[in-house]
């Protein structure tokens, strides 16, 4: 099993997609009653100076089902999960875990995964963890790491080979 | 004295040396014992944007995993904070996603019960131990230190899953600065983001972000900037320099964790605390006491 697996396979991918799919129509059957367009999410949007996310658009383009465009767009990946417009909606919609899904969705329909989320997902399929243990340079120029610092040995799954085959099995077999 | 299953994350055990030194170095100041276990892994958080699933899993084995313990959590990065809080929730009120999940753990042997609370380094300081305990330790005078509190958005948000304070005005990080003799003041920036989690994929985004937060607390004349986050804390502190570049101006702004300073202020010595490897100039502050 690798890293494919987990994005952006084949057949297996079938099911994820309409796990994801369905969280999508949940959430605009939610939107569709709710959402008014006040655009209280896009004006505390800590990405939407910066990076230009207007998420009561995303909202709207959700809500006309326009989820193929959206997860052929970069903007969807400039959010910064800070929570902002889930906290302020007035209506409880979260367009911040519309994003997740809208993210989810390009990563299972084999669209490129920008930046380094597949380096960080390939570390927790093969250490457990996003990163390894680092030395780490000091005020004054030295290089430590853990050992150096009498720290206990880090935790991270006992039994790699296990833990990849679950981890596996959750992707392939949705659960 | 009470124990807790350390759940050190990712972040923190492979870098961020400093924070995991000062936790273990002030916790026993407050009758706070931390059990060490073996096994955990990513809490899921940092690769929720590629699949949700598994982020709800991986952190569903770890509570069910510190659970075997029959000890509380501790957790005292944010974002893990945020997705075991979130897994949680989910496994206890949505039976199906529940049998689905536990199904899934069976394979290691776990199971999740819901027996265990999970608990970050502000509200364990602020509700387990309380504001008495953490004043009457206070040694060192801080000389009423002017600084700048920094929660970090997974501390505070979404309210609904349950946080360890407001998400609009929270106040646990400063009531512990005042009972240590510092002096927080609040300031319009204080809910900013870091822009940390733009690093997997815009990486001078999330600089910038970083940069125009430090700037502004610059300007207000703070002498100090304290956050409880790991990944806040890489941002702030250790890509400070960076992150001044990325906006065109020189940031010198110290910056420490909440733990960094109670343990100065409860007299621990600086190598204990990590102050090492604080790249931010920490020096101006003299704290140290060299």
């Amino acid at each position: 099993m690798g890293i494919v697996d987990l994005t952006s396979m084949g057949e297996s991918q079938v099911k994820l997609k309409n796990e994801i799919n369905e969280r999508l129509s949940r959430l605009q059957d939610e939107i569709s009653d709710f959402c008014y367009q006040c655009a209280k999410c896009t004006s505390g949007c800590e990405a939407h100076k910066l990076l230009e996310l207007e998420p009561h658009k995303i909202v709207a383009l959700l809500k006309r089902g326009l989820i193929d465009e959206m997860i052929n767009s970069d903007v969807i990946w400039t959010c910064m999960s800070c929570f902002k417009c889930r906290e302020r909606c007035p209506q409880k919609v979260a367009p911040v875990e519309i994003l997740f899904a809208l993210k989810n969705m390009a990563v299972a329909s084999g669209k490129q995964i920008p930046g380094n989320y597949t380096a960080l997902l390939q570390s927790v399929l093969s250490i457990g963890l996003i990163q390894d243990v680092k030395n780490v340079t000091t005020r004054d120029n030295k290089t430590k790491n853990r050992s150096d610092l009498s720290l206990p040995e880090i935790s991270k799954p006992t039994d790699s080979t296990k833990f990849q085959m679950i981890l596996s099995k959750l992707a392939v077999e949705k659960i | 004295m009470k124990s807790y299953v350390l759940y050190p994350g990712c972040v923190m055990p492979t870098e961020q040396y400093a924070y995991e030194m000062s936790i273990r170095a002030v916790l026993p100041f407050l009758e706070i014992k931390l059990v060490d276990f073996k096994g955990f892994s990513c809490c899921g958080e940092p690769i929720k944007s590629v699949n949700q699933m598994l982020s709800l899993a991986l952190s569903a084995r770890n509570i069910a995993l510190a659970e075997k313990e029959g000890l509380d959590i501790f957790a005292p990065c944010p974002m893990c904070h945020l997705a075991l809080c979130e897994s949680k929730r989910i496994m206890d009120l949505d039976p199906s996603m529940n049998k689905k999940i536990n199904n899934f753990l069976a394979d290691e042997g776990l199971t999740y019960t819901g027996k265990s609370d999970i608990v970050n380094t502000v509200d364990l300081l602020y509700d387990v131990v309380g504001i008495d305990k953490i004043k009457k330790l206070a040694k060192k005078n801080l000389n009423n230190l002017k600084v700048a509190t920094h929660y970090g958005c997974h501390l505070i948000r979404p309210s609904e899953i349950g946080r360890p304070d407001d998400s609009e005005n929270p106040q646990k990080m400063d009531k512990i600065l005042e009972a240590i003799g510092a002096k927080p003041i609040d300031y319009p920036e204080k809910l900013d983001c870091c822009g940390g989690l733009l690093t997997a994929n815009r990486p001078e985004s999330a600089l910038t972000k970083t940069g125009q937060k430090l700037q502004r607390v610059q300007e207000q004349g703070f002498d100090a900037f304290i956050d409880t986050c790991p990944w806040c804390h890489r941002q702030y502190d250790s890509k400070q320099t960076k992150a001044g570049e990325t906006i065109a101006a020189r940031l010198e702004v110290p910056v420490l964790y909440l733990t960094q300073l109670l343990g100065l202020s409860f007299g621990v010595s600086k190598e204990k605390l990590g102050l090492d490897f604080n790249l931010s100039p920490i020096d101006k502050l003299n704290l140290g006491g060299k």
